[in-house]
């Protein structure tokens, strides 16, 4: 039997300061990037706009290219003869509202006159600012919504002190999302917003998987300090979080590398969001409903409650000197 | 033994099942060939490609409210739906998408359409019928003096205008589409492209020295030379702005050839419409020996109360019949107030074009006009291109995960990438038997439920060594292993079900494709490392009873 991390004894939560610190920043980096400059850069299913991407059958010179549409935003799409032109001004949108194709058409006769049939246009898009708008509010829905439900169901399945911290980490994992995708300059379209829900779900089940593991430990030993059954529950399911992670790493990064262009945003957000969720569901999921507890103990578990204080006391105190797990026992001892 | 029996039919059956749900399909395919419908036998694995991976159209239709508010969209929209959809079963695309999103989009996908432009015309080809009444105030004429001077001024700030000389045949098409496109957009559009394309210098310079009058009230000649400038002076926003109030231009959609000359026909007409083809109830082309064809028509018991009354108030006014803002053939007078009954006469043009006419007329008359909100263009080689790296992807994330679970758990790692493959192919039966579609992003999803997949196993299996290191028998720590993942493997197998949920009742479009192939998986994935590895465990438990070591 070939074994990684088994029987591990690491204190994990004493480390949640360094933790915090640590998240708190890069999301703070996020946001005042939002502050300062701008919001994220949306796709023009959410601005409104028009899209065409064009295949060149011989690489074009990007800055006579750049001269040749004006006022279009042009990217490079993978090799150097493929390209996105996207057009999002207020313009365009005025332009577009009696017929959406007339900006790409008309882009298309600026290209023709100047390269003749020296490219194919493999796609165009031209949406609407209404639809946008739409689209915008459905993914803002969605994202409530799926939190309010993973909430109830918790709190349904286990308490609602597991459901709040569960759904407190997931939304530290939205928040450091955005800021990822702001410092990366990742463009927001609807397949990245889908990977973000993704993320939700898969947050969420590593919290779950935790948070089982922690109702199993205190029905077994209930004098146990809820911060050494955190512990120890994480180190018992460590082995399965490193193995589901390096699975889901493994496709995540396949599509990285091989599934072009379109999904990298996706994959990208997909393989940031998988760290992210392994440590909130340690980091943040965690200490959360330590906190939880000690402010709202339970009524039928006055020792525990006192324990539970005593030891984030503790944790608090002691936060920087090594201290071994107590209660961490060989599993065979049981 | 009984129980492992009915596991492995139950197994075996669903296996068939997913089989027989993939199994290339033998279609039959109503295609338009040269003008003529074919139909077509193919094989085909059932399962629907999006227009991202098979390239083609895509467009979003809404009610064009420019020329005046529609009062019941819903219903104007449902019978557009219809109208849309005869069209697109006429133009013979196979499996078309028509259908209404919310209450006041249509959208239309057209898989594999290699001429956008042409689709297009077939969708938005409104034929919208409007009874107008020709102006009678020589309104047009009083304001020429301020339009000129407003088009001379312009006609100095552009560059130039449309040369009236090169290609007739083509610059006419292009201008009809400007003018019943009625906004300032199309302008600034047509300026541009003007500034890039060579021109000829403006030589009447105004307005005024373009127009004839005609033989009626509120009638134009203009020669078929000089139709291009007179397109491009009356698009100009400024002249727009500078236009009679409560009253429009429309063309003529024919010719008229007067000494030798051809001339284009232009009408001001009262905006307000007396009566629309909402309210038509029947129509048949004939030929009649005085007007050459026509199209008879019928109204409705409500609409012909409505036009007798309309029609009562204009004796003596002549009354344009405007179809798709194109006036046909030359407005008739009202010689008494008109009825139910009703004919647009069609001239010289053939009885083809009269039963056309007739059939949109009867089912195919949009009762509003529809604009274009959303267009997608994905060429085929685009979408041949994503399902190559898509596959690629899918392959190489299958053998990574296969190395892994192999090499870390052996024996059971085989077993669970055996109910890897069985969870591939439960997910793509279930999405062919529900219809769903494989988008690209739907495609990652896929991918990614891969690798996610196999978490439900990686739980068991660590639980399993667990009880193993507890001392216990092979055949109790896998009975334990299982109950004790359970719970877990159901909630988050449930969450992620709910977030799909929602993604679905609030996405469009390619995330609804992905939230459904996210149920699928998690679906699938919950029976195949449940049910099926469980199975798999039973059934070596029973060959090889006694057994002492796992290999896990």
């Amino acid at each position: 039997m070939y074994r990684i991390l088994h029987d591990t004894k690491f204190d994990f939560i004493k480390w949640w300061r360094h933790a915090a610190a640590l998240t708190a920043a890069f999301i703070l980096i996020g946001l005042s990037s939002f502050l300062f400059k701008g919001g994220v850069n949306y796709s023009i299913e959410f601005t409104g706009g028009t899209l065409v991407q064009l295949r060149f059958a011989q690489p074009p010179d990007p800055s006579e290219l750049r001269a040749t549409v004006g006022e279009a935003e042009i990217t490079q799409f993978g090799n150097d003869t493929e390209y996105t032109l996207r057009l999002q001004g207020s313009e365009t949108i005025a332009q577009q509202a009696s017929a959406a194709e007339g900006v790409a058409k008309e882009v298309e006769a600026k290209l023709r006159a100047k390269y003749g049939d020296g490219f194919t246009i493999v796609r165009t898009e031209a949406v609407g600012p209404k639809v946008g708008a739409e689209l915008a509010r459905g993914a803002v829905i969605a994202m409530l919504l799926a939190s309010l439900v993973t909430l109830i169901y918790l709190a349904f399945r286990f308490e609602w002190r597991f459901g709040l911290a569960a759904v407190i980490s997931t939304a530290h994992d939205v928040l450091i999302t955005l800021a990822f995708i702001k410092l990366f300059h990742i463009e927001v379209s609807l397949t990245v917003v889908a990977a973000i829900l993704t993320l939700l779900g898969y947050s969420g089940n590593d919290t779950i998987i935790i948070f089982d593991r922690v109702r199993e430990n205190l029905k077994k030993a209930r004098k146990e300090p809820l911060y050494d059954t955190l512990n120890r529950s994480i180190n018992e399911t460590l082995p399965r979080s490193v193995l589901t992670h390096v699975t889901t790493l493994a496709a995540t990064i396949a599509l990285l590398i091989f599934a072009g262009e379109v999904l990298r945003p996706f994959s990208l957000v997909m393989t940031f969001g998988i760290f992210v969720a392994t440590f909130s569901s340690i980091y943040v999921a965690s200490p959360v409903l330590l906190y939880i507890e000690r402010k709202f103990p339970r009524k039928d578990l006055q020792g525990r409650g006192s324990h539970v204080s005593a030891s984030q006391a503790r944790a608090e105190s002691e936060a920087d000197s090594p201290r071994p797990i107590r209660g961490a026992k060989t599993p065979a001892g049981r | 033994m009984t129980n492992l029996k009915y596991r492995l039919l139950l197994i075996v059956g669903l296996v068939a099942a997913s089989v027989f749900a993939l199994w290339p399909r033998t279609v039959i395919e109503r295609v338009k060939r040269d003008g003529v419908f074919a139909y077509d036998t193919l094989h085909r694995v059932p399962l629907k490609k999006g227009l991202d991976l098979v390239g083609g159209m895509y467009l979003a239709l809404e009610i064009d409210e420019s020329r005046g508010a529609v009062a019941n969209k819903a219903d104007a929209l449902d019978r557009a739906l219809k109208v849309v959809r005869t069209r697109i079963d006429e133009f013979g695309v196979s499996e078309p998408v028509v259908q209404k999103v919310g209450d006041d989009r249509i959208i239309v996908e057209l898989p594999g359409i290699d001429d956008p432009e042409r689709a297009e015309q077939v969708v938005q080809k409104s034929a919208f019928l409007q009874f107008m009444i020709t102006d009678e105030t020589n309104a047009l004429e009083r304001a020429l003096p301020r339009l000129d001077q407003i088009a001379k001024d312009a006609g100095g700030a552009a560059t130039g205008v449309p040369s009236a000389t090169t290609d007739s045949g083509s610059k006419q098409s292009g201008l009809e589409k400007l003018f019943t496109k009625d906004t300032g957009a199309r302008t600034a559009d047509s300026a541009k492209t003007d500034s890039a394309a060579p021109v000829i210098p403006p030589t009447g310079g105004t307005i005024s020295g373009l127009l004839q009058r005609g033989d009626m009230p509120g009638e134009y000649y203009i020669s078929q030379a000089n139709v291009p400038r007179a397109e491009y002076y009356f698009s100009l926003p400024q002249v727009k702005a500078a236009f009679p109030p409560g009253k429009t231009l429309k063309w003529g959609a024919d010719t008229l050839s007067l000494g030798g000359q051809i001339y284009r026909t232009i009408y001001v007409l009262d905006s307000r419409e007396i009566l629309n083809g909402e309210w038509i109830f029947d129509a048949k082309p004939n030929n009649s020996p005085i007007d050459g064809t026509v199209v008879e028509f019928q109204l409705t018991n409500e609409g012909g109360r409505r036009f007798r009354a309309e029609t009562a108030k204009h004796i003596q006014d002549y009354m344009a019949i405007v179809l798709d803002d194109r006036v046909m053939g030359r407005p008739p007078v009202i010689q008494s107030a008109i009825g139910t009954r009703g004919q647009i006469t069609l001239g010289r043009r053939d009885l083809q074009q009269a039963q056309d006419l007739a059939l949109v007329l009867r089912a195919g008359a949009l009762p509003v006009p529809l604009k274009i909100a959303e267009v997608r263009n994905i060429g085929a080689s685009l979408g041949e291109d994503s399902i190559r790296r898509g596959t690629t992807a899918m392959v190489i994330a299958v053998a990574a995960v296969i190395v892994i679970m192999i090499g870390y758990y052996r024996f059971s790692g085989a077993l669970a990438v055996g109910a890897l493959v069985l969870f591939v192919l439960f997910t793509l039966a279930i999405l062919a038997s529900f219809g769903a579609t494989l988008t690209l992003p739907g495609l990652a999803g896929l991918v990614l439920s891969v690798g996610m997949a196999v978490d439900a196993n990686v739980l068991i299996f660590e639980r399993i060594r667990e009880e193993l290191d507890r001392g216990k028998t092979v055949r109790t720590s896998i009975e334990e292993g299982f109950h004790h993942a359970l719970t877990a493997i159901v909630d988050t197998s449930l969450t992620t079900i709910l977030t799909a949920a929602v993604l679905y009742q609030y996405g469009s479009g390619p995330v609804r494709g992905f939230a459904v192939t996210l149920i699928a998986g998690i679906s699938a994935s919950l029976f195949a490392a449940v049910f099926v590895t469980r199975t798999f465990y039973l059934l070596w438990l029973t060959r090889s009873s006694g057994a002492q070591t796992l290999s896990i």
